[in-house]
């Protein structure tokens, strides 16, 4: 079941801002990339992220095999952030129809960084990537945590499952 | 690639793009937040910074794996540690360094309210990793450092005073190091405020302006004793706030005209402050910044701490000698008055409550320097005294000298050039070692408060 999650929040997810996928291993080591694109569909119901395989095997490999996720997105000039987990996704290849979505993110976190201060070329050289080495995670939020630094980080957002 | 050291990948430690860190419950969860902090402790060691009662906390004591995930600010290149959590550390120079670094990255995102150093998580580095990618070139290396630290070691061990130290030590930064905006402040341990003695690169030079123990980058430095270095500011609020408040608000008659002007850049985006220490005791700190982002490495901070040892133990050293000097020269006889008597009286005024003096109408100075120099005028008015020692200012009790840990040569310097800088009415001429003499090109007018 979907948690729920706040329209402004879900707005800010889907600008494009900073988006970082951790998983775990049987093993209970944890991996972690930041993801080369992201969307938002379905009221924040359906998210779909977007990692560069050459960057990111391990948490591909434990994505595959428990499922389990942990993602934060992060909007740099506010630091405003929130975390979502699911123990359930699917996974694709990239092709053709993901790049505008993978071109408009880029855009969006251009916009981003440079507010906090760097030029454009950062941003590009952090998100490079080749479509036919990006992968599409895509995952129900189970559970989500409000994350912006200070004493509410951690508080669970609308009701749990 | 051979896998990098922590040495190699030490500018992702800046915190300027904020790190990464996952870790997984017991129960299998995995969890990812954003750390303010990742500290370079050593080859084999890192600490992250501990703000808050968390996921990440409650896990690592659970389940010590975790792997953060850096990012080079100027390339883009990741890396990624595999770390285990070993310990947590609430005092001591590690958890000090840290809580300076952290006060100065929150300054720099405007969370100085939100981010506050709860403990220092000590974790072993088991695998460092380099993420292939498409990076931006590297730049290519600082040529040139470590000849600059050679040269103000060498301009140094020729100086023969305070004011010849601190020259020094600017002109090596601006010729050598390519630093052009530099400060020297020294601490009054008293008061516990740094005041500006020396500086190159500003509108005016500032000196005599003030700063709080604890007040800003250059006050935590001090406070903390570590370096303290920020790469990318985007809004010098804090900082500049931080500079105001440097004189007494309730004396009457000395409004904000009686404050000294901080001299620093209006819109500085790196900001490096080094203290300068000796034999366990702050003397000061050397401070230095620039309009450029990202303009200070780690390899100029280690550059600066070595030219700020040295000028650190050049200084006490110069004070010992010194004060040997000043004990084996005998007192030279009275000199006589130099005012002439034609030019139009000047009237100082000194206000006793806080020790301020005003030439004219333009504050001068105030605190121990301020004291010193009312002593000289009206010892000068009675005695028609002009020349005068170290030593016996130091010995005098009016003048209530914290003690032998306070710094009279660098009062004096401050003096003298706030003096210079009024234009030279009043003059204080350096004759011999721990000797001075005190000019006067107008007659004066002595007026207490």
């Amino acid at each position: 079941m979907a948690v729920p999650l706040p329209p402004d929040l879900v707005a800010m997810m889907a600008r494009g801002v900073s988006v970082i996928v951790a998983s775990r291993d049987a093993a209970l080591r944890p991996n972690l990339m930041r993801a080369v694109g992201s969307r938002v569909e379905e009221d924040g119901r359906t998210i779909t992220v977007y990692l560069s395989r050459r960057q990111s095997r391990q948490v591909v490999q434990d994505l595959a095999a428990t499922g389990n996720i942990a993602v934060v997105f992060s909007e740099p000039s506010t630091h405003r952030s929130v975390q979502l987990k699911a123990s359930r996704l699917d996974m694709r290849n990239a092709d053709a129809q993901d790049t505008a979505v993978l071109e408009r993110y880029r855009v969006a976190m251009e916009r981003e960084i440079q507010q906090v201060g760097f030029a454009p070329p950062l941003t590009r050289a952090m998100l490079a990537h080749r479509l036919e080495d990006v992968v599409a995670v895509r995952f129900t939020p189970e559970q989500a945590f409000d994350q912006t630094p200070g004493p509410r980080a951690g508080t669970p957002l609308g009701s749990t499952p | 690639m051979s896998a990098p050291t922590l040495q190699d990948i030490r500018c992702c430690f800046e915190g300027i793009i904020p790190a990464v860190v996952a870790t997984c419950s017991a129960e299998g969860v995995p969890n990812v937040a954003y750390i303010s902090q990742v500290f370079y402790a050593g080859e084999r060691h890192v600490a992250l910074s501990f703000q808050f009662f968390n996921k990440t906390r409650q896990n690592i004591l659970a389940n010590p794996h975790a792997t953060a995930l850096l990012i080079d600010p100027g390339t883009a290149q990741f890396y990624r540690l595999y770390i285990r959590y070993l310990r947590t550390e609430t005092a001591g120079p590690l958890f000090e360094g840290m809580r300076a670094q952290l006060a100065g990255i929150a300054s720099h995102s405007g969370m100085q309210d939100v981010f506050r150093l709860l403990g220092s998580d000590v974790y072993e580095v088991e695998r460092v990793e380099a993420l292939e990618g498409d990076p931006l070139p590297a730049p290519p290396p600082r040529a040139g450092l470590l000849g600059g630290v050679r040269r103000a070691s060498e301009r140094l061990a020729r100086c023969a005073s305070l004011d010849e130290a601190l020259n020094a030590v600017l002109a090596t930064l601006n010729d050598d190091l390519a630093i052009h905006h530099a400060m020297v402040l020294m601490l009054d341990p008293g008061a516990q405020r740094l005041y500006t003695v020396a500086s190159c690169g500003y509108a005016t030079s500032g000196v005599g302006s003030e700063i709080g123990l604890g007040q800003g980058v250059i006050g935590v430095a001090a406070r903390e004793r570590t370096p303290v270095r920020i790469g990318h500011m985007t809004s010098a609020a804090l900082y500049t706030q931080a500079m105001r408040n440097s004189f007494d608000a309730n004396v009457p008659d000395f409004e904000a005209v009686a404050e000294i002007p901080y001299p620093g850049l209006a819109q500085p985006n790196s900001q490096l402050a080094v203290p300068i220490q000796n034999g366990g005791r702050t003397l000061g700190v050397l401070f230095v910044e620039s309009t450029q982002e990202l303009q200070f490495s780690y390899e100029d901070e280690d550059a600066l701490v070595a030219i700020a040892g040295h000028l650190g133990a050049t200084i006490e050293l110069m004070q010992a000698t010194n004060e040997a000097g000043e004990a084996s020269t005998p007192p030279s006889a009275p000199g006589t008055p130099t005012a002439p008597a034609a030019a139009a009286p000047l009237v100082v005024r000194h206000f006793a409550a806080n020790d301020s003096i005003f030439l004219g109408d333009s504050y001068l100075i105030k605190g121990v320097a301020g004291a010193i120099l009312w002593k000289l005028l009206r010892d000068h008015r009675q005695l028609g005294r002009t020349e005068f020692s170290n030593r016996e200012l130091r010995l005098d009790p009016a003048l209530r000298l914290p003690d032998i840990s306070d710094n009279l040569e660098a009062r004096l310097l401050l003096l003298q050039r706030r003096l210079a800088e009024q234009g030279g009415a009043l003059r204080m001429e350096k004759t011999g070692r721990g000797r001075f003499r005190l000019v006067l090109q107008r007659p004066v007018e002595l007026v207490s408060t």
